[in-house]
């Protein structure tokens, strides 16, 4: 329900001009998707060995448009149209200026994807989405990757300074749960995309011009995993945002706690940092003791974690027990499983559980070696990014979408919307189970099909790579869905109202202190961590640099 | 206070499905810990 005083304030529509905005981020996000899923597609139909690809193109030229397509890309710009929504929706219409930022920031974004993509499609940047040196990509493919970094910090200030009013407009008061995620999530970012900044502009850029003949690879891949890391819960949060303020009220129940959402993304936001180490469990060069202690800080992301999903099954069992339920699941029957706007990131939410505690085996320092390289870590993320959280922002985009656009969602897309998440949960479980399970027996990730000379190991893996592939045409399929209901949201669905869907918190939760949104504590916490977990390290490399590396180009 | 341990109780399934969440984590963590001991 929405409070009176919001809808005095005039805030349960997001403003036609702010809707715009985030509405031309949307339009770029799933421009991506189905390019990027394309490309996903041609990949596993060539690791299957039945398919060459034509006209010269590179399988690593279409495993980069994959990889920074969508998990660059379609990630950035969904995230930043959701939030921009979810800012608008909760803390009121943006001001003129703030708004421009906004649209500034979006098209310095786009520029630079442009830019990118045009390298990446002229084959002079298949250096994959880590774009790790000592491959070397075109100078313009790097600027393109700067000026959307660059962009979405030109967003992130318009969103900082619509929170920064309203804190000022409501002194003493916690602002709006939905708001607060989102400031977290942008600082989390603005705070992690310093170290790729610092990589692209200052030794990657330098390097492709020609200016430096050689790269510091251990700095750049260390540099690029501070990001690396964060990326990943810059994903996730705003899932979270759904799951947490959103979900409860489509089931007709309440968020469980104010306070336990707020310290569990601010435990997000101090443990999603200094955890990079656990990309490089392997990287020769960085004391042992420094990756158990960054192995000790990511494992500290189980507790936010477990506090969400508990968090979860708490809203859905009061809610369920309202409507009558009985014994110790009856409450899962009384989910409202008709609605794709539930049932869809319900689908992402169950992927969490096996997602998670892969994540859990990938960073038990040592035990890293079993899956290292191998394609296990490419089902990993499938399962995180590609499930969890990809599911959660098609659910959503199932209110978002029609709310922006003034439409409705009807009850034949909305069950199309379900028979797409039911696509979307085989493809992917046929997909990503092949890819754990050839990776234990040693299958590598990013490689190109090959036969190995005929080794025995590599026909094994076969088998399983013909399995990724009819997972991942189910996957293609799902993509195909998503894009009819979002183009009929956007063009030609019903004219109506559709609500933006924003929680109340139960009546039994106690009131959120204060310091809970103390930004002074909470940033000197984080940033003492990050110089805590990187400053002795980095130095190390500084002074002990191995050689430079020259650039490569394999393709 | 009566009608909030009415609520606490309530919760019995979210304490046992966080827990079979738990144990799925330990045993896929267990599993793959004895793979590492046996190759490396």
């Amino acid at each position: 329900m929405t409070t009176i005083k919001e809808k005095a304030l005039g805030f349960t529509i997001v403003d036609r001009r702010d809707g715009k905005l985030a509405l031309a981020n949307m339009y770029v996000a799933f421009i991506a998707l189905f390019i990027g899923g394309l490309c996903g597609l041609l990949q596993v139909l060539v690791r299957s060995g039945k398919f060459t690809l034509p006209w010269g193109i590179g399988y690593y030229q279409v495993l980069t448009v994959h990889g920074v397509l969508l998990g660059l890309i379609l990630t950035t710009y969904f995230i930043l149209g959701f939030q921009i929504a979810a800012m608008s929706r909760t803390s009121g219409t943006f001001t003129d200026k703030q708004r421009l930022l906004g649209w500034i920031g979006f098209w310095v974004m786009t520029i630079g994807t442009v830019a990118a993509a045009t390298m990446v499609l002229l084959n002079e940047a298949s250096v994959l989405y880590t774009f790790y040196a000592p491959l070397q990509a075109h100078w313009i493919f790097y600027v393109g990757m700067a000026l959307v970094v660059v962009g979405s910090w030109i967003v992130g200030i318009a969103l900082f300074m619509k929170y920064i009013e309203w804190r000022k407009a409501n002194p003493g008061q916690p602002s709006p749960l939905l708001s607060f995620m989102v400031v977290v999530n942008m600082a989390m970012w603005q705070i992690c995309t310093l170290g790729v900044a610092v990589e692209v502009v200052f030794q990657l850029i330098p390097w492709s011009l020609g200016w430096v003949d050689k790269v510091d690879v251990l700095l750049s891949r260390t540099l690029f995993w501070y990001f690396g890391h964060p990326l990943v819960y810059f994903w996730l949060l705003p899932a979270y945002m759904v799951w947490y303020v959103v979900i409860p009220k489509i089931i007709g129940g309440k968020i469980f706690s104010d306070a336990l959402a707020r310290l569990s993304f601010m435990l997000f936001l101090l443990f999603s940092i200094p955890v990079g180490f656990h990309h490089q469990l392997t990287e020769p060069g960085i004391q042992s003791f420094w990756k158990f202690l960054q192995v000790v800080l990511t494992m500290m992301v189980v507790i936010p974690s477990l506090l969400t999903a508990f968090s979860m099954f708490a809203s859905f069992e009061l809610r369920g027990r309202q409507l009558g339920a009985k014994g110790l699941f009856g409450w899962f029957k009384k989910l409202p499983w008709n609605d794709a706007r539930f049932t869809v990131p319900f689908i992402g939410m169950a992927a969490f559980v096996p997602a998670g505690a892969g994540g859990i085996i990938n960073a038990s320092h040592q035990m890293n070696q079993l899956i290292h390289n191998t394609i296990w870590v490419t089902g990993h993320f499938h399962l995180t990014v590609a499930t969890t959280v990809v599911l959660t922002f098609f659910g959503a985009s199932y209110w978002l979408l029609p709310h922006l656009t003034g439409r409705v969602l009807t009850k034949q897309m909305n069950k199309l919307a379900i028979i797409q998440g039911i696509v979307w949960a085989v493809g992917m479980t046929i997909m990503s189970a092949a890819m754990h399970i050839v990776g234990l027996m040693g299958a590598p990730r990013r490689s190109d099909f090959s036969t190995y000379g005929g080794a025995a190991q590599a026909t094994d893996w076969i088998p399983y790579q013909i399995a990724q592939a009819v997972g991942g045409t189910i996957l293609f399929v799902g993509i195909i869905l998503i894009l009819y209901i979002v183009v009929n949201l956007l063009f030609f669905a019903p004219k109506g109202e559709t609500e933006f869907p924003i929680g109340e918190v139960s009546e039994h939760a106690e009131k959120s202190p204060m310091w809970l949104e103390n930004w002074k504590i909470w940033l000197t916490i984080c940033i003492a961590l990050i110089l805590f977990a990187y400053t002795v390290p980095v130095i190390e490399m500084i002074q002990n640099a191995p050689p430079g590396s020259k650039g490569y180009k394999f393709w | 206070m009566s009608k909030k341990k009415e609520k606490d109780s309530d919760l019995k399934g979210t304490l046992y499905s966080v827990g079979l969440v738990g144990i799925f984590i330990l045993v896929t963590w267990f599993m793959a810990f004895y793979l590492f001991i046996d190759r490396f």
